[in-house]
């Protein structure tokens, strides 16, 4: 008998997720069983059965989350731009100024 | 760091809320209150199935059958995501089903009674169904990750058992005299078992499956959630509850009621409830009834590998 873990994609389009896994002897009545178990009210649009010996895990944080500033590699790191457009306005405005003079 | 210290920080993680996979490290005393307590659940489900199933042939009509058919199945499919988690656990399957036939582990004490109408059908699949989703809700916060996502699942199964039910005793309800009684006398006969379902009400403190966060809510606090859904919806019908003593203490903010006989609870689920042994019996015989087929799928991949 082997362990086989279940993904389901629940809509065309959809990630697969994890939903839990079937323990048959081989892949067709694997399927059967996964089918049987995830899937008895039209849940599954597609599923993937995996031996469990193939799933490769790694839980490792100081290597998942190395403790390093990754902050540079997201948008919110950005948000500085509202300031930056607000100063080059007024940059603009003080250059009119010098340029036109006061009115 | 030593065993203790380790045991030490698991707990502090579980109470700061953090989730345990299957294949995480875990505190041998976990290990084993996790198996005992999902291999109840899953005992629960599989011998769940046996009270209905007697009805399946006397349903009053073919979608009731269909209905109660599909409700079956679920039960035995939940009873199938379970046992895959006792088994991840380190309990094989072939151990626990002999553990169950031959009375060592136990199963809920709701599935120790007979049936002897389709009025048990109605109450059993609204109010049993019900109180059962009461504790597997609060379920789905497990510091067990994989039995919280399972709760999820069934719980979501489940909304479909308690309106089928709900649908049952309403139909009857709105029907004749002998309709009604039907369903009045099948409430009498539950509602005992039915204030037992959620346990003694241990002090918090003293319940070590709590303390490991197996469990998110004391046996008591899931008892008066449960009456305080399903009371008015039984009395709006026309139905009598069979306890005089049953109120809402608005001072107290907390429902009082006739206390359950706790020893008589111990007795049920041990074994000696009036329909224990022949349920038992039962899944015995079809224990050794499917054993070629067990045999025929096993074997067939021995000569093949
Ligand atoms: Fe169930
Ligand atoms: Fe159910």
């Amino acid at each position: 008998m082997h362990v086989w873990e279940v993904f389901r994609q629940e809509q065309e389009g959809e990630p697969m997720i994890h939903v839990g896994s079937v323990v048959a002897p081989d892949r067709e009545r694997a399927l059967e069983y996964a089918r049987d178990i995830y899937s008895r009210r039209y849940e599954a649009y597609r599923l993937w059965l995996v031996p469990r010996e193939e799933v490769v895990e790694v839980t490792d944080l100081d290597f998942l989350q190395p403790p390093v500033d990754r902050t540079y590699r997201m948008g919110i790191a950005y948000r500085v731009t509202v300031e930056k457009r607000r100063q080059i306005k007024e940059m603009f405005e003080n250059l009119a100024k010098e340029v036109y003079g006061e009115s | 760091m030593t065993y203790e210290e380790r045991v030490e920080a698991f707990k502090k993680r579980i109470k700061e809320g953090h989730k345990v996979e299957a294949t995480d490290w875990m505190p041998d005393e976990y290990r084993a209150r996790l198996i005992k307590f999902i291999e109840m659940h899953a005992n629960s489900e599989l011998m769940g199935a046996l009270p209905e199933r007697d009805w399946i042939l006397r349903a009053p009509s073919l979608h009731r059958k269909l209905a109660v058919t599909a409700k079956i199945q679920d039960e035995v499919g939940h009873a199938q995501l379970l046992y895959r988690l006792v088994e991840d656990l380190g309990k094989p399957r072939e151990k626990i089903f002999d553990d169950l036939v031959n009375g060592r582990t136990k199963f809920h004490n709701v599935f120790h009674y007979p049936t002897y109408s389709w009025g048990d059908v109605g109450i059993i699949a609204w109010l049993v169904d019900g109180a059962a989703v009461i504790s597997q809700g609060a379920l789905q916060r497990s510091s067990y990750a994989p039995y919280g996502r399972t709760m999820r699942r069934i719980c979501w199964e489940e909304a479909f058992h308690l309106k089928h039910g709900e649908d049952i005793v309403l139909t009857a309800m709105m029907g004749t005299e002998k309709q009604k009684r039907l369903m009045q006398e099948a409430l009498e006969r539950w509602w005992e078992p039915l204030m037992m379902f959620h346990g003694p009400p241990t002090p918090p403190e003293k319940d070590k499956d709590l303390e490991w966060g197996i469990k998110t809510k004391p046996n008591e606090q899931l008892r008066q959630e449960y009456l305080s859904t399903y009371v008015r919806k039984i009395q709006e019908i026309g139905l009598k509850i069979p306890d005089p003593k049953l109120k809402y203490d608005s001072d107290k903010g907390r429902w009082t009621y006739t206390e359950p006989d706790w020893d008589k609870l111990y007795a049920i689920v041990t074994g000696n409830g009036p329909a224990s042994k022949e349920r038992l019996s039962f899944r015995r015989l079809s224990l050794e009834e499917t054993a070629w087929v067990r045999r025929a799928i096993l074997g067939e991949r021995a000569q093949a590998a």
